[in-house]
């Protein structure tokens, strides 16, 4: 995909389309796929899906894919990204308010038990990185080497960033660490 | 006495805690997580990402889904997905590129008015109605033609009548010579 012509796809050539259509389709349609396989949508509604990303790349004369820049992520990835966002939107113009409860899978129903009063960990006390580190460990239950591979560092690197942040809450919050570690 | 707290696990400690942010993180633009998923940002620039991907519990995930398919080889995609995406660039596109004049334009399959607007083409669309229809009227004969019929007409009736005149009072000349 990273062999396409850019200039002349967003300049609406037709043999470029066609060529980064064959190129992208796989991703679009694996990406769609797998952003609406929870919510157990019928094909007709994946092609739809697929149809809208492709759509929105070049509604109003190739507006989207204009603002892609090379220089900051390859072509692929940029366009995974895409694809998630028209998906969801896909989804939420799908969606209706009489959706029977049994189709809505358990994760989009998961609210949170707002009777539970929970202490605010105040801004600046965790970097961005050590909140993301410990959501990815305890909300999402991830492995080590799962976290330290999506943010491409290694294991090592994540276990220290978890060790610092729970230090930080455990002495913000007066909490003793127990004997056995987490 | 004291009572002697049993120290919590470090995850016990973390649900205990309000992890979202008061502040609701600014929208992440879709370049910006494609950059970061690739680990191209800076520390500084990823922060802001970072802390977007932590507060939303579906932006984790995507991140994970993401990186997962991006990271093995993919199964083709359905023929009819690719007719109907191809079939979005067609003409509407070869109409953009220069292709000297109205002709090559038609000549490659574009739309000859595209661009110029309605009006454009309306006008065009009389210009050539009106082309065909006097076209027609010469070839049938033309105003100036039919004028010169006319007067022609005109003229063999007025010689005509004017013959039958001349007759008439020759006869009644005749008559009146004979006495009658």
């Amino acid at each position: 995909m990273n062999q396409i012509d850019l200039r002349a796809l967003a300049g609406g050539d037709k043999r470029t389309w066609d060529a980064f259509v064959i190129a992208a389709a796989p991703l679009i349609n694996a990406v769609v796929r797998r952003t609406l396989g929870p919510y157990r949508l019928s094909e007709e509604d994946v092609m739809d899906a697929a149809q809208d990303v492709f759509v929105r790349l070049c509604a109003q004369d190739f507006r989207l894919l204009k603002t892609y820049d090379p220089a900051r992520a390859g072509l692929p990835t940029w366009l995974s990204v895409v694809s998630r966002s028209c998906a969801i939107d896909h989804l939420r113009r799908r969606r209706q308010a009489t959706e029977p409860i049994d189709d809505v899978p358990e994760a989009a129903l998961g609210v949170e038990d707002r009777h539970v009063e929970k202490l605010k960990i105040p801004a600046g006390l965790l970097t961005a990185r050590q909140t993301l580190v410990l959501s990815y460990l305890y909300d999402e239950e991830r492995d080590v080497t799962e976290v330290a591979k999506l943010l491409s560092v290694d294991a090592q690197t994540i276990r220290s960033t978890h060790h610092k942040a729970l230090l930080r809450l455990r002495a913000y919050f007066r909490e003793d660490e127990p004997s056995g570690g987490g | 006495m004291t009572i002697e707290r049993t120290p919590r696990s470090d995850k016990e400690l973390w649900r205990s805690l309000a992890s979202r942010p008061a502040v609701v993180p600014a929208a992440v633009s879709e370049m910006d997580l494609a950059a970061w998923l690739e680990g191209r940002l800076s520390e500084e620039a990823a922060a802001p990402v970072e802390a977007a991907v932590a507060a939303d519990p579906g932006l984790r995930r995507a991140a994970f889904d993401l990186a997962d398919i991006l990271g093995k080889p993919l199964p083709a995609a359905p023929e009819r997905m690719v007719v109907r995406a191809r079939a979005l660039v067609g003409f509407e596109a070869a109409r953009t590129a220069p292709a000297g004049g109205l002709l090559g334009r038609w000549l490659k399959g574009g739309r000859l008015f595209a661009g110029q607007g309605y009006a454009l083409q309306q006008g065009l669309m009389a210009v050539a109605a009106l082309v065909v229809a006097t076209g027609g009227f010469v070839v049938g004969g033309g105003l100036s033609e039919s004028l010169a019929q006319q007067r022609e007409g005109y003229a063999r009736t007025e010689t005509a009548s004017t013959m039958t005149a001349t007759t008439s009072n020759e006869v009644s000349e005749f008559f009146a010579g004979d006495g009658i």
